[in-house]
């Protein structure tokens, strides 16, 4: 998914599921900035590296595929944007090595998908962005790995673009080049996927770069063989998986902000796009590489507030510019430590089933605890030893300066 | 990397570069020997990697069956070069020709991709595909020496050595895990 679902039309379901619109935003720039949040960045800020919650073109061309590289490499994509649909598949008559790929495959609904939106409940509305960020690349990103594998995410000829007519489907072959400098050619179905590298670990094998930006675009159905699916072909129903990642973002915010019950998986939130069904699928279904324009005329159309693009640098100012002690409760210091709390538990999870692809969780030398475990107790203390956020502390000390 | 990696890819580097200083400064029949037999453990080597990449994970892809067939064809081309020690040093020459030569254009391409397209690192790519170019080159205007196979495959080597050495230093960035 690209900016326009993951910012404008986040803002949007996060102001159906009745935030205000300066929450919205704080939700949206948080879930568009997970794909920003690179090393790069956080080095010229100064954060956390281990908060990386991508990696630029560059840093993954110099990124070594060697065990702890591709440690690396599977946290953060695995967490963020592939999030795993089920750790314990069943894959038979096959080595371990091959299992533990297979089981880092991309899906919605996954037991991860619930623990992602549990997380964020009574976290900061940065823990909201970031699980929504995760939540919706579940749909875009199914069926691919977030860890370097050619038996897992390669891809072949057999793929179909797929245009409605009638009652069935015209079928075009989709014809891929190399060249990221063109743009995709949605008139003749010609588009832009990695090399093919026959290394196991290349990184050109990373997610779905081997289907190049197919799954990004709301308004494409196509149909292809995945490498792992033992030649059973995938029909991909973008429009209709991009609905759902909608109206599950929904019913996720709903939950979290208390207004529904626990979250559970397989639930759309159909009811409360019903006014404008219409209107959300023309935007979704209209062949366009970004949907931006049109996500943001109707967040502004629904809030009747004016939404501001996505800056990078918005807060960088207020980050960088306080004590490190206090750097914790900056708009860029929450969206760390949720970051944290969230690749931890991925991590963890991941490790748990004797799946060490992705490493161990980072334990603190000194306290022993993970970060999701000191994020947990800095809210805790917080409202336990003053009864008000960071947040508020801030809002007050800005007052009275 | 960690600091074994480093050490182990520097270690490496350095039989290298001890290897391609001693073939350089000693040549005789049996150095020619020896350069054959490190063409065909390295192919030998790659071919049998792939044949057991397919069968502990290829064979569960679509299309899989190809990296078995490359690993046999590989294979198959370390037993060619192995069985080069009993034939006329020019084919050896035309081996090396063959081989530098179609390096130094892929890298040379690579690079020329990388800086277009995502503005990448593309000098060191660059340098690389030049070198092999180079030594293709060499091999082609000095055919007629005897010795020449065996300077080239050194300064090949001594090459590699270097670079490995230099990527021991590299500076990558990694999560220490615990």
């Amino acid at each position: 998914m690209q900016e326009d679902f993951h910012y404008y039309a986040t803002y949007c379901a996060a102001y159906i599921a009745g935030y205000s619109h300066e929450e919205s935003l704080d939700i949206a720039y948080s879930a568009q900035f997970v794909d920003v949040c690179s090393r790069t960045l956080l080095a010229k800020i100064k954060g956390p590296s281990d908060a990386a919650t991508t990696q630029l073109q560059l840093e993954l061309m110099d990124a070594r595929t060697d065990r702890v590289g591709l440690q690396d490499i599977t946290r953060i994509w695995s967490s963020f944007h592939f999030l795993p649909r089920d750790l314990n598949a069943v894959r038979e008559k096959c080595t371990k090595g091959y299992r533990n790929k297979y089981r880092l495959i991309c899906g919605p609904n996954g037991e991860l998908v619930k623990k992602t939106v549990d997380l964020a409940k009574d976290k900061p509305v940065q823990s909201v962005g970031i699980a929504m960020h995760v939540l919706a690349d579940t749909w875009a990103h199914a069926n691919f790995a977030g860890t370097p594998s050619l038996v897992i995410n390669n891809t072949n000829y057999l793929f179909y673009e797929l245009f409605p007519e009638g009652d069935g489907y015209r079928e075009q072959q989709i014809r891929f080049r190399h060249s990221t400098s063109v743009p995709d050619d949605l008139e003749n179905s010609i588009y832009t996927n990695s090399l093919y590298q026959s290394s196991e670990n290349s990184i050109m094998n990373l997610g779905h770069g081997r289907a190049g930006h197919l799954p990004d675009y709301s308004f494409v159905r196509y149909r292809y063989l995945p490498a792992w699916g033992e030649y059973e072909e995938i029909i991909k129903d973008n429009p209709r998986d991009y609905i759902n990642a909608f109206t599950q973002m929904i019913h996720a915010m709903k939950c979290i902000r208390g207004v529904k019950g626990p979250f559970e998986t397989e639930t759309y939130d159909m009811e409360a796009i019903e006014p404008w069904l219409d209107r959300i699928k023309g935007i979704i279904g209209k062949r366009q590489i970004l949907a931006s324009d049109d996500w943001k005329a109707f967040g502004e159309e629904l809030s009747g507030q004016s939404i501001e693009d996505f800056e990078i640098d918005r807060y960088f100012n207020e980050y960088t510019s306080v004590l490190k002690e206090r750097k914790d409760d900056t708009f860029i210091g929450k969206f760390i430590l949720g970051a944290l709390a969230h690749k931890g538990m991925v991590i963890n999870e991941i490790f748990k089933t004797g799946n060490k692809l992705a490493g161990v969780v980072k334990q603190n030398s000194v306290t022993g605890k993970t970060a999701e475990d000191e994020q947990q107790e800095d809210v805790a203390e917080q409202s336990s030893v003053t009864g008000k956020t960071a947040e508020d502390e801030l809002k007050e000390e800005a007052a009275e300066q | 990397m960690t600091i074994f990696q480093r050490f182990w890819v520097f270690i490496i580097g350095l039989i290298m570069v001890i290897l391609a200083l001693s073939f350089i400064t000693n040549p005789d029949e049996n150095s020619y020997l020896w350069v054959i037999l490190f063409l065909f453990l390295g192919l030998a080597i790659k071919g049998v990697k792939d044949i057991i990449f397919y069968f502990t994970m290829a064979r569960h892809m679509a299309g899989g069956k190809l990296i078995l067939v490359q690993g046999v064809i590989v294979l198959d081309f370390a037993f060619l070069t192995g069985s080069l020690s009993d034939v006329p040093k020019i084919y050896v020459l035309l081996y090396l020709i063959a081989v530098h030569a179609f390096s130094g254009v892929v890298e040379i391409l690579r690079a020329m991709e990388a800086r277009r397209t995502v503005s990448g690192p593309w000098k060191l790519k660059f340098s690389h595909g030049i070198v092999n170019f180079i030594l293709a080159l060499s091999c082609f205007v000095f055919i007629r020496q005897t010795s020449t196979a065996l300077i080239i495959y050194s300064i090949g080597l001594l090459y590699s050595g270097l670079m490995h050495m230099g990527s021991a230093f590299r500076k990558t960035t990694y999560v220490m895990i615990n």
